[in-house]
């Protein structure tokens, strides 16, 4: 292991973006870095909300029309190398949202799949995971983030 | 020749031995917050040396900003100003051109808090106006507004903070050079620590008569570590990096290397403020040719780190309606101790 | 007054860090004043409402339990209340009090993430981390009732799920978290009423007389907080049995916002105790009932953020029509426009925080530029010639 990989196992900066959905799953990753219980700091995962300053990104969440837009940007404004985790049953498949439509067929307002606009590296299942899920999805995506040239 | 020499090998230990060691500041800042939130907190070496070294080796990208390249730029002007403003306060440097005065000190601290109006009117970060929703549809408010950047407020702000927030520090810097009747930083150190002058390379000078240990330098003191956590734009005074409005104000738009550059900028800050302190107050200063006094200086400049991580996790953010009363009130504090010592 | 002078706009969201939630502010400032602002709510549009109609009725708790994910209880629990009052569904009285219990363990939750997020936005960490070690009791309350922290699902039509019925040692785990919990929030709200720094951002800052928060229809805290006294609680049945007092303070700023959740906390503590000691023994849940045609019905119900109204008819197979969920934000969103204006915009988002929106269940209706073509629906129309409140 280079002093690079070292580096970047050492020092891993999370961005949250939350693009609708019920905000349960938003709360759970805040409640992640957030509660003393939790505390995802001392796996060594700082929280930030600048996408020039973050590694992974995660994603909570049924795409909405709406947020399309900003996902994708966010996406791209993150410096090489860069992860995608995925959080909630919202994120990786839409959820109720998606699959429980009553008369109108299909929801359109629903982009849900993130790995449809972005690449996803992690997924973490679960309406809404614990906290401990999402620290292992984000700790999932590090082999990657350290390979990386 | 030989003094060049001395000077050149002073400078250059004291870069290699400041930078690494700034490094290790914001670690323990941010354990001593995380054991006041009673939680566990990021191993101590993650927020500075590792963040540096991974913000190092990503990849490079173009900052949005209206002129890219002038806006890369000041992250080198901004470790250029700080280590001068070290080397000024370190002994070797004391004889050239008077630059170790309080004047030099001033100037190289006014052309830093400069750096953050230059970086806040460049950045154009994607997250306020560029933002693409469409938030301007048919019968929104205020359609045709002058729609501003963030970071331009953010530099707005910092213009206001150069105005009245810096006044604290500078006045608490100017106390010991008051009692000292002089404007040199050499007599200074020579009222605190007359042995430091005629001692050998091994030897450690105890001060005599720290100047903190007065009434005018115990309060001034204070003022300077209000004045310290001001120009370090911390809590309560980020209001120019507050994350509630402005995210993170001028330096929003850095990533990579440039990133890593700011993080080095602001740790050396950190270090070499209360380097000054140290220098200044106690009258110990960082002098590489005499490793006892050195490591005293460096293990003092410990103190402010740890104080204002305590003063940062109990306050909140200050808006202008409380920073313009506290920066004055701690002014007239400090005003009230150069007073004293002129009597 | 003074003629307002509107210099600039200072736009942010939906992604930045004071607005967790997908919502954007626009200030509209004259230096650091806001003289007016607008906040836009449409980013989380899911279309509830259409994706509800012509669900059986049974299988829509599910949706209406994610409408939101703070106050998932209140909607699964309204949304029943409005079969059991069309159709006249008999709940047991036991059913009736574990409902409570879990609401009142929700609205605590919710209030302490309230906390969480207004000392943040404050500024204060130490307090927002103080605030999320606290809330964590409520959460394995939670979890240890309902199966899951975050959604419970306990009220189903007729009653709630068995599995959510409390063993005596579950009432006796519920009471000493409780007590336990009691004596920490105690000392932490006293301390947050004692910090200087603090009291010197929230006093004054965000003041909503008690005239705007009528005219405006503010709702839930933000009205209580300025002087209104009106808490749908106290005309509900369920909550008949139960002892408790609605906190009604009178200075409307934010620091009356803040206080006013904190007292209620410990009114929900009391209804929390009455619920264990009074708790009648009996079956959870009632399964005779069929589903039949229903005339158009409605519930209002104290949510944790203020009034909320769930409403709709069923058709003759028992299929929901005309679904309309009224939530709390939407109300307060004029009082929160009011509020912020004339102090500093750091300030602004502050009072915002402190009227705790939730805006992804308020979201319904998004206006849309045209160019952009679909199959019409009644939602596309509104679309095509926009909408506003
Ligand atoms: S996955 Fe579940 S908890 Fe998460 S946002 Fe979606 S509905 Fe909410």
């Amino acid at each position: 292991m280079g002093l690079k990989a070292i580096a970047r196992k050492n020092a891993i900066h999370a961005m949250l973006i939350y693009t609708g959905g019920c905000n349960g799953c938003d709360i759970e990753v805040v409640n992640a870095v957030y509660s003393p219980r939790y505390d995802i700091e001392q796996y060594r995962v700082l929280l930030t909300w600048n996408p020039r300053e973050a590694d992974v990104l995660i994603v909570t969440g049924c795409v909405t029309w709406q947020m399309v837009e900003p996902l994708k940007k966010i996406y791209s404004l993150i410096p090489e190398p860069k992860a995608v985790v995925a959080v909630g049953a919202c994120a990786i498949n839409g959820n109720v949202y998606k699959n429980m439509v009553g008369e109108i067929g299909v929801n359109e307002e629903i982009f849900a799949p993130v790995d449809n606009i972005i690449p996803v590296d992690a997924k973490v299942p679960g309406c809404a995971p614990r906290p401990e899920d999402i620290l292992m999805g984000v700790v999932k995506v590090i082999p990657k983030l350290m390979e990386a040239p | 020749m030989e003094v060049f020499l001395k000077i050149l090998i002073a400078s250059i230990l004291a870069i290699i031995i400041s930078v690494p060691y700034s490094l290790i500041l914001p670690g323990i800042e941010r354990k001593i917050q995380a054991r006041i939130q009673q939680r566990i907190g990021p191993p101590i070496l993650t927020p500075g040396l590792w963040a540096v070294l991974k913000f190092w080796y990503k990849k490079d990208v173009e900052p949005v900003a209206y002129l890219p390249k002038f806006y890369k730029s000041l992250i080198i002007f901004g470790i250029i100003i700080c280590i001068f403003l070290f080397l000024f306060s370190t002994p070797y440097w004391w004889q050239i051109l008077s630059w170790g005065s309080v004047l030099g000190l001033i100037g190289m601290l006014k052309l830093e808090e400069f750096l953050y109006v230059l970086m806040g009117s460049q950045s154009q970060s994607f997250l306020s106006t560029t933002m693409p929703v469409p938030d301007l549809a048919k019968g929104a408010k205020g359609i045709g507004i002058f729609r501003e950047f963030v970071e331009q407020h953010s530099a707005e702000r910092a213009i206001k903070m150069m105005a009245v927030g810096s006044l604290p520090l500078y006045i608490a810097l100017i106390v010991p050079f008051a009692i000292a009747k002089s404007g040199m930083i050499s007599d200074v150190i020579k009222i605190q620590n007359p042995l430091y002058f005629n001692s050998s390379w091994f030897s450690l000078p105890i001060p005599s008569s720290p100047i903190i240990f007065t009434v005018p330098g115990f309060l001034s003191a204070i003022v300077y570590f209000i004045g310290y956590v001001i120009l370090l734009n911390e809590r309560p005074f980020n209001i120019l990096k507050a994350k509630v409005d402005v995210i993170e104000g001028g330096i929003l738009e850095y990533a990579a290397k440039l990133r890593a550059g700011y993080y080095i900028i602001r740790n050396l800050m950190l270090f070499i403020l209360s380097s000054i302190f140290v220098t200044l107050f106690i009258g110990i200063p960082f002098d590489p040719f005499i490793p006892l006094c050195m490591i005293i200086n460096i293990v003092l400049s410990l103190i402010m780190p740890i104080a204002l991580s305590v003063f940062v996790a109990f306050s909140p953010i200050f808006t202008f309606r409380q920073i313009y009363p506290t920066a004055i009130g701690f002014s007239a504090i400090g005003a009230f101790a150069l007073i004293i010592s002129m009597i | 007054m003074s003629k307002k002078i509107i210099e600039k706009e200072i736009s942010i969201g939906p992604v930045h860090p004071a607005l967790i939630e997908p919502y954007r502010i626009r200030f509209f400032v004259n230096d650091e004043i806001v003289e007016d602002c607008e906040i836009n709510i449409n980013m989380a549009y899911r279309g509830i409402e259409r994706l509800l109609e012509g669900l059986p009725v049974e299988k829509a708790l599910l949706i209406t339990e994610r409408i939101c994910g703070i106050c998932s209880n209140v909607h699964a629990w309204n949304s029943v209340r409005v079969v059991e009052s069309g159709l006249k569904i008999e709940v047991p009285e036991r059913a009736n009090y574990i409902r409570v219990l879990i609401n009142e363990i929700q609205r605590i939750a919710s209030h302490l993430i309230f906390f969480g997020h207004a000392f943040e936005v404050i500024g204060h960490e130490t307090f927002a981390y103080r605030s999320f070690l606290l809330r964590e009791v409520f959460m394995d309350l939670m979890a240890y009732i309902g199966g899951n922290r975050v959604m419970p699902s306990v009220p189903v039509i007729g009653g709630i799920r068995p599995r959510a019925d409390l063993t005596d040692t579950l009432k006796r785990v519920i009471l000493e978290r409780v007590n336990d919990f009691e004596k920490k929030y105690k000392e932490y709200v006293d301390r947050i009423l004692a910090d200087p720094m603090v009291m010197s951002r929230l006093t004054g800052v965000g003041y909503l007389s008690k005239e705007d928060a009528i005219r405006y229809h503010a709702v839930g805290p933000t009205c209580r907080a300025s002087g209104v006294n009106y808490d749908v609680r106290t005309l509900m049945h369920e909550y008949k049995p139960f002892d408790f007092e609605v906190i009604v303070l009178t200075e409307g700023d934010n620091r009356a916002r803040i206080v006013q959740r904190a007292l209620e906390i410990f009114e929900c503590l009391k209804i929390i105790r009455q619920v264990i000691k009074n708790l009648p023994e009996g079956p959870v849940v009632n399964r005779n009932w069929t589903i039949r045609e229903m005339p158009f019905t409605t519930a209002y119900f104290e949510a944790f953020r203020g009034e909320l109204m769930h409403s709709y008819a069923l058709d003759s197979q028992g299929l929901i029509r005309n679904y309309k969920v009224r939530t709390p934000t939407p109300t307060n969103l004029a009082a929160m426009e009011k509020a912020c204006i004339g102090d500093h915009i750091t300030d602004a988002v502050v009072t915002i925080a402190s009227c705790d929106p939730c805006l992804t269940c308020c979201t319904r209706i998004e206006v849309v530029e045209s160019g952009k073509t679909k199959v019409m629906s009644d939602i596309e129309i509104v679309r095509k010639y926009g909408w506003r409140r």
